[in-house]
């Protein structure tokens, strides 16, 4: 006898729908899966065997089949195991198969019948094309996110068998309600004596310019950074739910409620790998670090101990704005629309950087700064020396450098509005060939650009990336129309070459 | 231009046998200055070395190749023809054109080489040395050190080094055709060492003498940095320490100068300054402060025309005019086009730039708060703007004006008043 049950699977970030056929058969017993399963969704055939016996149903003597269609699109992970149980006990006759039309399966099942929460839910649910899903109740307020879907909860595969026959309760499916407000985080108010890092934070999530602060161990590299997300626009609902998604594939936490409301802060160890990174993987493509920041801030801290193939490896989805996985049968998107935000000591003897203060050998110092690639560095708009405060500047602090997160943030608001406007996702997206367009600059403006062109203490490169942080400052001071002069003097000053060699005399 | 040596054959053979016994494995002052009393001159010593008579002191130790047979495979002439086409002199303790300080020192080279004009090793000599990792203040005081006791006549001596050497160096360069610079390489005279120094070493050549102890093509090996300190010292009357860190390579110069009864002095410093605490240690162990080059003259006894104790302040060092093609002035080079060197014809006008005057203190009430915010120490932009309370954009505006004046200088974002 036959039985299809619907379900899905994950490829990268996305839900991809998928029919679970299940053949029970004359033949010796055996049971097999095809369809491109992957080791894991191959072992669900001991998971499934046990769930079923463990839950009181009987396992068929017979020939079981289990076909994964589309025969093309690689199956992974354990989230078959409630399908392909379901279809088993349909085909056998132990349950009326017509019950199941209508309905998608997700979860994955221990070997006492348990139902488990899995890892991308919200891609899966949203993958399905029926009008109700069965999700463990671990996943159903994820599930109900998208809404339009009827999720049912249950706690175990008796549970699901007898729900669907009528002879038991679907568990309540918590908190559907949009969570209450997470967690701010800390606040900018207490970073003091910082005037030109907290500029590069509130220019960073002002402009989505990626930030670079070089400064010695305990001068607030990573202060400064932390409250980047605090400042950072609240998720608007499509943004939550992107970001919501990728931490569901990537198997994050995903906070109470399920929607992750706060922009993201993610901070891998150097030591991370390629794929823990950037993404991929052999079997399963999971998002990486860089996909589970999207909208948020990526922070790098110790960029000069990251290995140089997987800072050269970051480089393309900057710039693009996504991952592209390929592989045999299909390539994958993932998303990398994030705020870089990078920190590193300014030489490796731990000194201040200061020309005076450092212990190190020239060559120590350019091979220090060589960890950091050129072209990883040119993607810094910002580029910040950040440096202990010294007691005896804090004594009287300015009032308006304790601004805090709120007010910062609501210049940041409006700052990123006008760029809308623009028609530009921020100003660090400006293209080049737009920049006279939509970030033009006053006369003043150019004449000291070119004046720094000549000089030599500006590449063309960087003069492209200085425009759009201007704009960003205009943007922030509310001002309209050619960006003046003064913007563009703190835009240089906050692209800094921390790593330029000492100088010789000729 | 070379003092041409004396065509007397004999004269040559000793040169050439010169130029080979610094080529010796593992040859050092002692044990060249040993051999070449011993056998009684260059050629004498290279026939005792050959044949065997004269070998290593000590055991021999496995490994080493013995002199006589390193010696066998070294060709006196065809170096001695390498260094005369490469414009390089060769002397040794006894010649008349010996440099008569360095003659009288305890452990002189044996065997000088030179590129330049060694005679003026025989005027008035002054060394102005400091660290490598100075700051922009340092940096210019060297400059100004170098040029003014230049211009009164003295030889600047200092090591070629990144830093206040090669800032003093410049300096003197940039003096009155009466000055005079000796730079003592720990390298060979042909092999610029560090090499974005190469024009330096030019014109140091120019203006004066590249001297060392090492043979034309020998690298600048570690040990032969302290063995070079000596030769500062020995060829000094008064050895003057503008910045050094505690431990520094300059207080090892210090220490040949006091063995050798010179005069150190030192120049003051802030007490946070890290490229100060070697100075200001010396100061406190009783060394002469020097603010100036008035100072130093003083010391020497130097009795100048002019009443005036100090030299008007003067203008930012001057960068070189490198000669075009030179391979030390790459785009490598960028960063130092910047704080220190004049500002170019075209710089920007803007209503601010014109609200600062040309003392670069007093007319904008916000240029002398920037001003006192930089103070006398390297400090960071994030500083400044921190204790100034000023935009960014402001601060960052009159820097750059004050910068152009002269009266402040960048390195690596960090900025430190100069006067
Ligand atoms: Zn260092």
């Amino acid at each position: 006898m036959l039985a299809t049950v619907s379900s899905a699977t994950l490829l990268g970030v996305e839900g991809c729908a998928i029919r679970v056929e299940v053949h029970v058969g004359n033949g010796l017993p055996g049971f097999s899966i095809v369809g491109l399963p992957d080791a894991t969704c191959r072992e669900a055939r001991d998971r499934v065997r046990a769930a079923v016996v463990s839950s009181g149903f009987k396992w068929p003597q017979h020939r079981i089949t289990v076909n994964l269609a589309p025969t093309s699109v690689r199956k992974a992970g354990s989230g078959m195991d409630l399908p392909i149980a379901v279809g088993v006990l349909g085909a056998d006759g132990q349950l009326d198969p017509s019950l199941c039309d209508g309905i998608a399966f997700f979860g994955e099942l221990g070997l006492d019948g348990s139902l488990r929460r899995l890892a991308g839910t919200l891609p899966l649910v949203g993958a399905a094309r029926e009008p109700a899903v069965v999700v463990p109740v671990a996943c159903a307020a994820e599930a109900s996110l998208l809404g339009g879907t009827r999720v049912l909860a249950a706690v175990s595969l008796r549970n699901v068998v007898l729900a669907i026959a009528g002879q038991d309760q679907w568990s309540r499916v918590p908190g559907a309600a949009p969570a209450t407000e997470q967690d701010p985080g800390e606040d900018l108010a207490d970073v003091r004596g910082q005037p030109v890092g907290r500029l590069a934070v509130e220019v960073a999530a002002a402009g989505g310019h990626h930030l670079l602060l070089v400064g010695p161990p305990g001068a607030g590299k990573t202060m400064l950074a932390r409250r980047i997300p605090g400042i950072l626009p609240p998720l608007t609902r499509a943004e939550a739910l992107d970001v919501t998604r990728v931490h569901s594939a990537a198997g994050l936490e995903l906070p109470p409620g399920a929607l992750v409301l706060r922009p993201p802060f993610r901070v891998p160890h150097h030591s991370a790998s390629m794929v823990s990174l950037i993404g991929g993987g052999t079997t399963q493509i999971r998002p990486g670090e860089l996909s589970c920041s999207s909208h948020g801030v990526l922070f790098l801290d110790e960029l000069g101990e990251f290995s140089s193939s997987v800072l050269d490896a970051l480089r393309q989805p900057l710039e693009d704005g996504a991952v592209v996985v390929c592989r045999a049968r299909h390539s994958v998107r993932l998303p990398a629309q994030c705020l870089l935000v990078a920190a590193m000591n300014p030489c490796p003897c731990g000194g201040d950087g200061s020309p005076a203060g450092c212990r190190c050998s020239e060559a120590a110092r350019a091979r220090y700064a060589s960890k950091v690639s050129g072209p990883l560095l040119d993607r810094f708009d910002l580029r910040v020396a950040v440096d202990p405060p010294d007691v005896s500047d804090l004594v009287a602090p300015d009032p308006a450098a304790t601004e805090t997160s709120a007010t910062v943030a609501a210049r940041v608001a409006r700052a990123r509005g006008r760029a809308a406007a623009r028609g530009v996702r921020c100003n660090a997206a400006i293209p080049g060939r737009r920049l006279d367009e939509l970030a033009a600059i006053d006369g003043a403006s150019r004449r000291l650009l070119e004046h720094r062109l000549r000089q030599g203490r500006l590449s063309a490169r960087g003069m492209h990336r200085v425009r759009r942080v201007a704009r960003t400052l205009a943007d922030l001071a509310g001002e309209e129309g050619a960006v003046a002069e003064e913007h563009v003097l703190a835009a240089l000053a906050l692209r800094s070459e921390p790593f330029a060699p000492s100088r010789g005399v000729a | 231009m070379r003092r041409e040596p004396a065509s007397a054959a004999g004269r040559r053979d000793d040169e050439a046998a010169a130029v080979a016994l610094c080529g010796l494995p593992g040859i050092g002052p002692v044990s060249l200055g040993r051999l070449l009393s011993e056998a009684g001159g260059p050629a004498a010593a290279w026939e005792a070395v050959r044949s065997g008579n004269l070998g290593r002191p000590g055991n021999p130790r496995p490994g080493i190749v013995p002199w006589a047979v390193a010696a066998a495979r070294i060709d006196p002439w065809t170096r001695w023809e390498a260094a005369v086409a490469g414009g390089i002199g060769v002397t040794w303790v006894g010649r008349p054109d010996y440099p008569s300080r360095l003659a009288l020192d305890p452990l002189p080279p044996p065997v000088l080489f030179w590129r330049g004009h060694l005679e003026v090793l025989d005027r008035r000599c002054v060394a102005v040395i400091g660290t490598r990792r100075c700051t922009p203040g340092g940096r210019r005081l060297a400059w100004e050190l170098g040029r003014d006791l230049a211009e009164a006549g003295m030889c600047v001596v200092s090591g070629l080094a990144l830093g206040i050497d090669g800032h003093a160096h410049l300096g003197a360069c940039t003096a009155g055709p009466r000055g005079a610079t000796v730079g003592v390489a720990a390298s060979g005279v042909d092999v610029p060492y560090p090499r974005r120094h190469a024009a330096l070493w030019q014109r140091v050549v120019e203006r004066g003498a590249v001297i060392s102890e090492t043979a034309p093509g020998g690298p600048a090996q570690r040990w032969r940095f302290p063995a070079r300190n000596r030769v500062i010292a020995g060829s000094s009357e008064l050895v003057v320490v503008v910045e050094s860190h505690s431990g520094g390579g300059s207080l090892l110069t210090v220490e040949a100068a006091l063995e050798r009864g010179i005069e150190v002095r030192a120049v003051p410093g802030p007490v946070h300054s890290s490229a100060s605490e070697g100075t200001n240690q010396l100061l406190f162990e009783g060394a002469g402060p020097v603010r100036s080059a008035a100072d130093v003259l003083d010391a020497m006894g130097e009795v100048r025309a002019t009443g005036r104790r100090r030299p008007p302040p003067s203008p930012p060092p001057e960068r070189p005019a490198s000669p075009p093609g030179d391979p030390a002035r790459g785009s490598r080079d960028r960063s130092a086009q910047r704080g220190s060197g004049p500002p170019p014809a075209g710089q920007p006008r803007s209503s601010r730039r014109d609200a600062v005057g040309p003392a670069g203190q007093g007319e904008d009430p916000r240029a002398a708060r920037v001003l006192a915010a930089v103070g006398w120490e390297p400090t960071s932009l994030n500083r400044v703007v921190a204790r100034v309370g000023l935009p960014i954009a402001v601060v960052v505006a009159v820097l750059e004006q004050l910068a152009a004046l002269g009266s402040v200088a960048e390195e690596r974002g960090w900025w430190q008043r100069l006067r």
